[in-house]
């Protein structure tokens, strides 16, 4: 049909001179008058040419600010404690760090920076319970250390404090989805490491009962698959895809459904299996045409017999 | 379509451009395609729309001149584009169903007559009846119809237009023939 349908056609050449015959030159005046004096209106009403808004109006302040608080923050945690205090023998700084030169300073670094306390602070137990509770500072601390003592290589700061936090929250995973049912784990989690246990006890259900289709990926896809199975005749394919609960009716961009596709392919088994599967045979594409209609244009006896069309 | 279509883009830059003949020149050059294009998709239950959608449409094309790009698509696939879809917006603010059709198809392997009477449009009546009859299609491919007979796009180019595999443009095209065929022959056995 390639050849044939580009070339003109008889009823082509008709309809245009239909059009031609029927063709009104005064209104397609005023029409051409009135469009083209709304367009000049619009270009008027147009401000300009749509310039390019500034990345700065487009909600730019907000990414700045947030980009400029972050350098400040990055900054004052990067920047050592002890260049605050040029008093404290800054010469002495990488060998003895920070001789407690008043009690109220020696406590903040402590809290901020706990790390060192594996070799250069021993003399502090205070923030050893607190690293424990809190994850998120110990890289920071370590990064940290590793800045402020580079006169020590023998110990780069390996942070002993995160790893009891680690094991409990690489526990928490594995044992979250065999207990999905069990809402208890849900009360009880909010007390200790609430974020990990209660995402892990939430996924575990939506991951547990996945839908058949799901399986075999998107709906889309998988009646796609089943599209492209009918029109292959693959019945075998067609019928685990549907057991699997793809929707036998899906149809594609064009309308066309599994049925439409088998019947154009002349698979009769493929079809036959569709419709004990409740394939509709009335379904229009974008077209018009039903899967009832291209049958009968197919005019294939074993085909109309599979659809129940001829007895 | 018979024009260059580099001319086209040449015409829309032309227009950015500040050139005030430019418009009004690609205007003339496809107004009675994409007026009829627009009027025979909307059918004559929606007739009334054609003029104002008409003008959406090439409003939209000087608003969006800039925009154009011919290695995309040339100018006639662009203008019809934003005509469907300008067509498309008011069934949907109507609340029409684009997919149905009223019609049944139920013989669309007609036979080709060969030497058709209607090869020479003679008189307004059946022109007119050539007309209810395109409008009476099923709307995709009536589309496809009027946008091949009647402005000369390519089938490519339909298939461009309405989103759709040149396959399916070719079918289209092929079965509002037969149905026009089959049709207009009935009128006429009515007629006799």
């Amino acid at each position: 049909m390639s050849d044939h349908d580009a070339a003109p056609d008889p009823m082509d050449k008709a309809y245009a001179e239909a059009e031609a015959l029927l063709g009104d030159d005064a209104a397609r005046a005023a029409r051409r008058a009135r469009v083209l004096a709304a367009v000049a209106q619009a270009e008027t009403e147009q401000p300009a040419r749509p310039e390019p808004r500034p990345a700065w109006r487009r909600g730019g302040w907000l990414v700045a600010a947030s980009v400029a608080g972050l350098s400040v923050l990055l900054a004052t945690q990067i920047r050592p404690p002890i260049v605050t205090e040029p008093p404290a023998a800054p010469p002495q700084a990488p060998a003895t760090p920070a001789a407690p030169a008043t009690p109220a300073v020696t406590a903040d670094t402590g809290s901020k920076a706990p790390a060192p306390a594996s070799g250069g602070l021993p003399t502090r137990p205070a923030p050893a319970p607190r690293i424990s509770t809190v994850a998120p500072e110990a890289p920071a601390a370590t990064s940290e250390a590793a800045k402020v003592e580079p006169a020590q290589p023998p110990a780069p700061a390996p942070p002993p404090p995160p790893p009891p936090l680690a094991p409990q929250v690489a526990r928490a995973r594995p044992e979250a989805p065999a207990a999905p049912p069990a809402m208890e784990s849900r009360s009880s989690a909010r007390d200790d490491i609430s974020e990990v246990v209660v995402t892990g006890s939430r996924i575990a259900p939506r991951a547990e009962a996945p839908s058949a289709v799901s399986s075999i990926g998107s709906p889309d896809r998988a009646a796609g698959r089943l599209r492209a199975a009918a029109a292959r005749g693959r019945t075998a394919e067609v019928a685990s895809l549907l057991a699997r609960g793809v929707p036998v009716d899906a149809a594609d961009d064009d309308g066309e459904t599994a049925l439409m596709k088998s019947v154009r392919a002349k698979h009769p088994e493929a079809a036959a299996l569709l419709r004990r599967h409740g394939a509709s045979l009335d379904l229009r594409n974008r077209a018009g045409e039903s899967a009832r209609d291209l049958a009968e244009s197919v005019g294939d006896p074993e085909l109309k017999r599979a659809l129940g069309l001829d007895p | 379509m018979e024009s260059d279509p580099a001319d086209d883009a040449a015409l829309l830059r032309a227009h950015g451009a500040g050139d005030p003949h430019a418009f009004a020149r690609l205007y003339d050059r496809y107004d009675p395609s994409c007026f009829q294009f627009i009027r025979r998709l909307l059918g004559a239950a929606h007739s009334d729309a054609a003029e104002d959608l008409h003008q959406e449409t090439w409003v939209a094309i000087a608003r969006n001149a800039a925009e154009f790009d011919p290695t995309k698509a040339s100018f006639p696939a662009w203008l019809f584009t934003i005509a469907r879809r300008k067509v498309w917006d008011h069934f949907r603010r109507q609340k029409v169903a684009v997919l149905a059709s009223a019609h049944e198809d139920a013989a669309m392997m007609v036979p080709d007559p060969g030497q058709s009477p209607l090869e020479q449009v003679q008189s307004r009546e059946l022109a007119q009846e050539i007309v209810a009859a395109v409008e009476a299609l099923p709307l995709e491919q009536r589309g496809a119809f009027v946008m091949f007979a009647q402005a000369g796009l390519s089938l490519e180019e339909i298939a461009q237009v309405t989103g759709v595999a040149v396959e399916t443009a070719k079918s289209r095209l092929r079965y509002a023939r037969a149905k026009l065929r089959q049709s207009l022959a009935g009128e006429r056995s009515a007629h006799v």
